[in-house]
């Protein structure tokens, strides 16, 4: 019998203040995917989607277009049927049916429509402080609470945004999570009186059919953020009194299906005659999904440094035996890596290792992640001083692709030493709170390269649990080990010559159930997690997966969402439990509130590294005498958060918030600028080159020809809103200055 | 008239050419720089694709002197294979170039060298990483037959090898880490032809249809009419190319540990393989495929100066040849005879040049030019430097100092950073590439003088102590009363010569890694770890045997002295025939391709070495495996370089006659198939003595013929047989035999 998935097993919706939308990536660094307003892709010729060219509203650079996720119904012939199929109207399956006469059995089938079912929630202002690592590993009953005055339970529950869930299909394709959508349903929503926007909706639904496929379209929120009180903001992710329109939830759905029944019955002579009716049943699909939605994606082209796809990946092949080759019991087979049950998934993880003869391929598995750091450069200045690209991917660059790319060929290998130095110079386990390697060659002992990446780590803020530094995944770390090595295959020599998208192989549109799940996500931050970009540090647990790539959905009672324990436990009612799974709001309840002080904080950090165990020292000494070190403008997620950007193609380097202070006042102000700022996108243009020659004593222009010019650069910034952008080093009104501990 | 050429029928190995050339089509990708790697033979045979070696090894590969990377890491001619990249061969050698183009210009590169800083012994031509596939296993034990592609026992050749595997699309080409083989193709291979190349390979991958490489075939191949010949002797018998232990396997004789000189540089790449895979898995020090597993157990337990010194190596030698004979059961311990190189070293000991002494070539150092195109690429030499590197090509050289010096390069050790001496990274990128071309070599050895004189044993002196008669004197006391004996004494002072004396020693620390003041030879402690050691004891314990010969029962007090690690005891050490070799100058093996009953043997010369002529004590023509059911009497006549000899040839005054044997069979009284040829001895726990149907071996003196022929200005050898009734007359049918030899004796 057909096994029913949804795809992607997590799902990402943006906010945005129009009604227009789009769809979102299902590849690593691609733009989005046009639609029309039900939500259909428009295809191009050759069947590639359509790219979106314009984040914002025709004629008004302060309307960004919200991003709909898109999911899918995939049908899988068992268990080892590795791709899968979208079900289209029509397609017949064996399906389970349930009737009061029969009790289960089973029915032959054809695929009418599909039910569905989605409920979004918001339980932010509802839950924990957020602060950093406290709490990764469980809360004490002492943490904090945002909005700490309110303990008694209902009334705590009316923090929770819940719209409760609404359900859709071909025969009702529309619904709304707004304020009196839900006849029945006990809402809640934020009190009408917060400013500067009050909030009336957690989004939309639609479904759509195309080529026959029953798809749905999950809309988010419209951006609003407001306070019960005079707004202000005091902390880059607990602001009392607060609540935005991000939410999560599970998205769940039932495949109608019309079947024949026969049954036999006599005519009115008395005949015995076999009467066939066209009747119709329904049945769950198998595996569900989650959607969250998220802030923009302003740089949709330039991935993280580690997506979320890759923390996830690295979840998957270490505790779900997701690539048994990768990671798994010698001899890496699928018959000796499929654990079953919890007890063998134990026993499987106690003895699963890394594969050491996987040989990754260049362009898929190793390349994504040297390659990142060289677009950074496009979003943030490295070299505040000199100007230069420590991330070069030409010739003779540390980066350089061409020398990178060969693997060792008759026993020569020219490139080793290379690819050691770069493999050496990456940050490892345990070295979270090192800013430089220690000895990287015996012949210059006192060379310490800073190890990279050079970015903040999930804590580089107290010194309570520090993790300073971002390091890369376990899995990325081990395919680079591989790789510095020899032990890798430059697919595009050996087996790709044909393939025109050979040294960039995720941009082939996503087909397979696994493609959309991976690629979707690839386009979501995977760290660091402080609290991070659409989800925090949670997606790191792995108790809240019920498999790869899938959270564990629980059961809950209407009107009556978790609560954190402290308070549940006073009258008894649902307190949060991540071991039975997750509810609607559950995932982004661990983020920041409003999103937009965070993000708008989360350009570049400054990190006190003097010393390394720092949980071993006295953390809250004052008036430590000892001269602290400090690591200076250590970048984020500049891919989530740029923060130096080109103007235009040719265009000089501008701060990318130019308009928007580095302070509080300018947290606030985020609350509503966020619609007004630039996309960067990969322009290409064409332009003149000309010299300005004397003729007959004038000064005159001669067009010497045009050729074209292409940069990841700036677009649709409104700088009527803003104010125009400014360059570094002029000027009070962009991020000249940064006060040190800005997120304490 | 049109001339009607008959086209000659394509080898098997043409037609796996043929199949693959036309399913790869136009479009070859690069396979890891090897191209249409099937088209070149020897190529193929070696051949590793991202770590799969194409054709798995034999069981008794010996190809491996060839140019293209031989399989395992570090072997012997080939730089690093593909497998480990550079992983294994340029470890912790080129530490001071920089990383391209790196931000600070500074950049060091860093070297993998997982584990080695630690280990003492470790010095760099064994830092590698293990390569798990280099040291054949029984397989994992369950499922998967592709499995780590690891050389498994059990499973045919064609199923370990690469080329199968890929085509067939298993595991790791089963797409999960690479596709199916051939790459970019322009159609599959289909199943039947699989097959072909699978049997091909089984078959022991022919080159052409006679080729040696396929013995069993090659048999079943031997026309009719060539056996006939054989048997008659109208045809001339090959000498075996055969590793010499296949040989005396397939005769069932003993291993023949042999002077290191007459190894074929097949034999000597085969041992230095094996000793390569061994220092890879050095870092597990409790793993007994770690070499210095083997040296460790000198360094603890070993016993000297008393009675249980020769007991105790023999069976350290033992143990570690049978570890050997794991990689491969056609590896002997070589022995080194000190004597036969005393007069090239007349000049070298006393006298206070350090380090000019003569050492077999097997373990000396040498330089190839891929040797020196990889030290130009380390950006660390001159181009002078080049040149002279370039120079000493095609020379070998006793120790690493004296390549050094030869090629003009300054011995140098530093400090870096207040840490021990080590090597400056010219010496060690030498000293890298020297290991890298011979497994043999060992850098702390300087071979000579140890200032004061060394007595350096010639063959009179081996004779005196060969001639002692009583065991206390040759072999050293009792426990309760222990001194050296003759032997021993020899060898401390051979100890002494191979180690000789660091002239470059610098600093206080005598036990530096890289810097000892000392060869490790001359170290009681450390000295099994320079690969040398094992030839020194095999030659102590062929003196040994040969005493037991002259002097037999004659044997040390304790025989039931346990001889720690081993539970075995003193009497256990006292028949190396029991534990199942011999030692031999050299041997030449004739094997009989006939199932004809030998009328008259006659055979091509046979290429005895010179040396060989020139110095052996005893020579001996062995006939192996002789029938012995059903057959009638006759006698064997044994002559030497009398081509065409028959039953009328003289044995009288006949400087060519080496002698005669009979047999002494009988007629079968027992039921059908009683007279047939036992069954092979397959059950290990059969513990009944010979079977009487088991075919016997004659053993014929050739000493003073052989002298007659070297007398006669002969310079090689051939050995015939004339079979003959007991009247004198030619008799057929009388006789069947497996294989004929001619051995030397020292």
């Amino acid at each position: 019998m057909a096994i029913f998935k949804i795809h992607p097993g997590i799902g990402i919706a943006r906010l945005g203040n129009t009604d227009e939308f789009y769809l979102a990536p299902e590849q690593l660094g691609a733009l989005p995917i046009e639609c029309d307003d039900q939500g259909r892709e428009k295809t191009a010729k050759g069947g590639e989607p359509v790219r979106v060219q314009n984040f914002k509203e025709s004629g008004d650079l302060s309307k960004i277009k919200r991003q709909g996720a898109r999911f899918r119904v995939f049908a899988y012939d068992d268990e080892n049927d590795p791709d899968g199929r979208e079900i289209k109207i029509g397609d017949t399956f064996t399906f389970e049916l349930e009737t009061t006469t029969t009790g289960r059995t089973l029915v032959e089938g054809r695929v009418k429509d599909v039910q569905w079912t989605v409920h979004l929630a918001n339980k932010k202002s509802s839950w924990y402080d957020y602060q950093e690592t406290d709490g990764m590993h469980g809360y004490s009953s002492s943490h904090p609470l945002r909005n700490p005055t309110v303990t008694q339970p209902d009334l705590r529950r009316q923090l929770i945004t819940d719209p409760g869930p609404q359900t859709v299909s071909l025969a009702s394709p529309n619904a709304s999570f707004a304020k009196g959508e839900n006849p029945g349903y006990p809402q809640t929503f934020p009190p009408e009186t917060i400013l500067p926007n009050p909030i009336t909706t957690l989004g939309d639904l639609i479904v759509n059919e195309q080529n026959k496929n029953i798809r749905l379209i999950v809309l988010g929120g419209q951006g609003n953020s407001g306070s019960t009180n005079t707004p202000y903001i005091s902390s880059y992710t607990n602001n009392d009194g607060w609540f935005d329109d991000i939410s999560d939830g599970p998205v769940t759905a039932v495949i109608e299906y019309d079947y024949d029944f026969s049954y036999t019955t006599q005519d009115e002579d008395g005949n015995v005659v076999e009467v066939t009716e066209c009747r119709t049943g329904t049945m769950e699909v198998n595996v569900p999904a989650w959607v969250v939605v998220g802030y923009p994606r302003y740089v949709p082209e330039i991935p993280d440094m580690i997506t979320l796809d890759e923390v996830i990946y690295d979840l998957s092949v270490r505790n779900f035996a997701y690539e048994p080759r990768l990671f798994g019991v010698p001899p890496y087979d699928k018959a000796g890596n499929s654990p079953k049950t919890e007890e063998d998934f134990r026993l499987w993880r106690n003895e699963a290792q890394y594969n050491p003869d996987y040989y990754p391929k260049f362009y898929k598995e190793i390349w994504p992640i040297l390659l990142r750091p060289d677009l950074y450069r496009n979003l943030f200045d490295f070299d505040f001083f000199a100007g230069g690209d420590p991330h070069n991917t030409g010739t003779g660059g540390n980066l350089d692709e061409e020398a990178l790319s060969m693997p060792p060929m008759h026993g020569e290998d020219p490139n080793f030493q290379h690819r050691q130095f770069i493999y050496k110079i990456l940050r490892q386990p345990g070295q979270e709170n090192l800013y430089t390697a220690e000895v990287v060659s015996r012949a210059i002992p006192d060379y310490h390269p800073r190890l990279m990446p050079m970015l903040a780590g999930n804590n580089p803020i107290s010194n309570t649990s520090p993790e300073k530094f971002l390091r890369l995944t376990d899995t990325q770390l081990f395919l680079l080990g591989q790789w510095a090595r020899g032990k890798f295959v430059n697919e595009c020599i050996e087996w790709g010559e044909d393939d025109p998208n050979c040294k960039t192989p995720w941009k082939r549109p996503a087909v397979t159930g696994s493609q959309i799940d991976r690629g979707v996500l690839g386009n979501m931050l995977g760290g660091a997690f402080c609290p991070g970009g659409e989800l925090g540090w949670i997606v790191l647990n792995t108790a809240i997966y019920s498999g790869p790539y899938r959270f564990r959905h629980t059961t809950y009672t209407a009107g009556a969402l978790s609560l954190p324990a402290v308070i549940a436990d006073q009258d008894g009612s649902p307190a949060a439990n991540l071991a039975a799974g997750l509810e609607p709001g559950d995932l982004t309840k661990y983020i920041g509130i409003p999103w937009q002080a965070d993000f708008h904080e989360c350009s570049y950090q400054t990190i006190n590294i003097t010393y390394e165990g720092w949980n071993k020292i006295y953390p809250d000494s004052t008036g430590d005498p000892v001269q602290q070190e400090i690591a200076d403008n250590i970048p984020w997620w500049p891919a989530h958060r740029p923060t130096v950007v080109l103007a235009s193609v040719q265009g000089p380097q501008v701060y990318w918030a130019s308009g928007i202070p580095d302070n509080n006042a300018g947290d606030l102000e985020m609350v509503t600028a966020w619609k007004d700022l630039g996309f960067i996108k990969y322009v290409t243009k064409e332009v003149e080159s000309s010299i300005v020659e004397k003729i007959d004593g004038k000064c005159k222009k001669k067009v010497l020809g045009t050729s074209t010019v292409s940069a990841y650069s700036q677009v649709e910034r409104n700088d009527a809103a803003l104010g125009p952008p400014v360059r570094p080093g002029s000027g009070i009104l962009g991020e000249v200055t940064k006060s040190a501990d800005r997120r304490q | 008239m049109a001339k009607k050429k008959k086209k000659k029928q394509p080898s098997r190995y043409e037609r796996v050419v043929q199949i693959l050339d036309a399913a790869q089509g136009d479009n070859i990708p690069d396979y890891q720089g090897n191209r249409a790697f099937w088209k070149d033979y020897d190529l193929l045979m070696h051949v590793r694709l991202y770590g799969q070696r194409m054709i798995a090894p034999g069981p008794h590969d010996h190809d491996h002197g060839h140019d293209h990377g031989s399989g395992s890491c570090c072997s012997t001619t080939a730089p690093a294979s593909e497998d480990d990249g550079g992983s294994c061969c340029s470890s912790s050698s080129t530490e001071s170039s920089a990383a391209p183009g790196s931000s600070a210009g500074s950049a060091g590169a860093l070297a993998d060298q997982p584990g080695s800083a630690t280990n003492r012994v470790d010095l760099n031509p064994h830092a590698a990483p293990v390569d798990p596939f280099c040291w054949p296993t029984g397989g994992p034990g369950k499922g998967d037959p592709g499995g780590n592609g690891s050389p498994s026992g059990g499973t045919k050749r064609s199923d370990r090898s690469g080329l199968i595997i890929g085509l067939r699309g298993q595991y790791p080409f089963d797409g999960s880490n690479f596709p199916p083989l051939l790459w970019n193709a322009a159609h599959k291979v289909s199943e039947s032809d699989i097959a072909f190349i699978a049997d091909w390979i089984d078959a022991g991958c022919p080159r052409a249809e006679d080729d040696a490489a396929a013995p069993e075939k090659v048999r079943a191949a031997v026309k009719v009419n060539d056996m006939l010949a054989l048997a008659r002797g109208d045809m001339l018998h090959k000498v075996s190319a055969q590793p010499v232990s296949q040989d005396t396997k397939k005769e069932k004789g003993l291993y023949q540990r042999r002077e290191v000189s007459t190894y074929t540089r097949a034999e000597l790449d085969r041992l230095r393989e094996a000793l390569e895979c061994m220092y890879q898995f050095n870092k597990f020090w409790q793993d007994e495929r770690s070499f210095d597993f083997w040296g460790r157990i000198h360094t603890n337990s070993c016993q000297h100066g008393w009675e249980q010194f020769l007991p105790w190596h023999r069976l350290y030698l033992y143990f570690f040849e049978q570890t050997l004979q794991d990689f491969d059961d056609d590896i002997t311990l070589p022995y080194w005879s000190w004597s036969d190189y005393a007069d090239a070293n007349k000049g070298t000991y006393q006298t206070t040049i350090l380090d000019i002494g003569i050492i077999p070539e097997a373990y000396r150092c040498w330089l190839t030019n891929d040797g020196v195109d990889r030290l130009a690429k380390t950006g660390l030499f001159s181009n002078k430097d080049i040149s002279n590197l370039k120079k000493t090509v095609g020379n070998t050289y006793n120790s690493g100092l004296r390549f050094l010096k030869a090629a003009k390069i300054d011995y140098e050790v530093e400090q870096v950073s207040g840490g021990p001496y080590e090597w400056t990274p010219k010496v060690r990128a030498v000293y890298d590439e020297l290991s890298l071309t011979n497994a043999l070599w060992f850098p702390n050895r300087w071979p000579g003088s140890v200032g004061s004189a060394t007595h350096y044993p010639n063959k009179t002196d081996i004779d005196v102590i060969l001639a002692v008669n009583n065991w206390a004197d040759f072999g050293g006391g009792p426990e309760d009363d222990h001194h050296f004996g003759a032997l021993e004494e020899v060898h401390n002072g051979m100890h002494n010569f191979a180690g000789g004396k660091n002239a470059f020693f610098k600093g206080d620390d005598t036990q530096n890694e890289e810097n000892p003041k000392y060869g490790w030879m001359t170290d009681n402690r450390v000295t099994a770890f320079d690969p040398i050691f094992w030839a020194h004891h095999s030659n102590v314990d062929r003196l040994w045997a040969r005493w037991q010969e002259l002097h037999p029962g004659v044997n040390p007090e304790d025989l039931d002295g346990a001889l720690p690690p081993w539970s075995l005891t003193v009497k256990d050490t006292l028949s190396i025939k029991k534990l199942g070799y011999e030692y031999m100058r050299d041997s030449y093996h004739y094997p009989v391709e006939t199932n004809n009953g030998i009328l008259r043997f006659d055979a091509e010369l046979a290429g005895v070495r010179s040396s060989v002529l020139d110095t052996h004590r005893k020579a001996e023509v062995r006939i192996h495996r002789v029938r012995r059911g059903n057959l009638t009497n006759a006698s064997i006549r044994v002559f030497l370089n009398q081509p065409g000899a028959t039953a009328d040839t003289p044995v009288v005054d006949n400087e060519h006659y080496v002698g005669q044997v009979s047999t002494f069979h009988g007629t079968c009284y027992g039921g059908p198939g009683h007279c047939d040829l036992p069954l092979p001895r397959s059950r290990g726990f059969d513990k009944r003595r010979l079977h009487h149907h088991e075919p016997r071996n004659f053993r014929v003196d050739a000493t003073e013929a052989v002298q007659r022929m070297l007398a006669k200005g002969e310079d090689d050898l051939c050995v015939q047989l004339v079979v003959v009734d007991i009247d004198g007359t030619p008799k057929d049918d009388a006789v069947y035999i497996d294989g004929v030899s001619l051995n030397f004796f020292d």
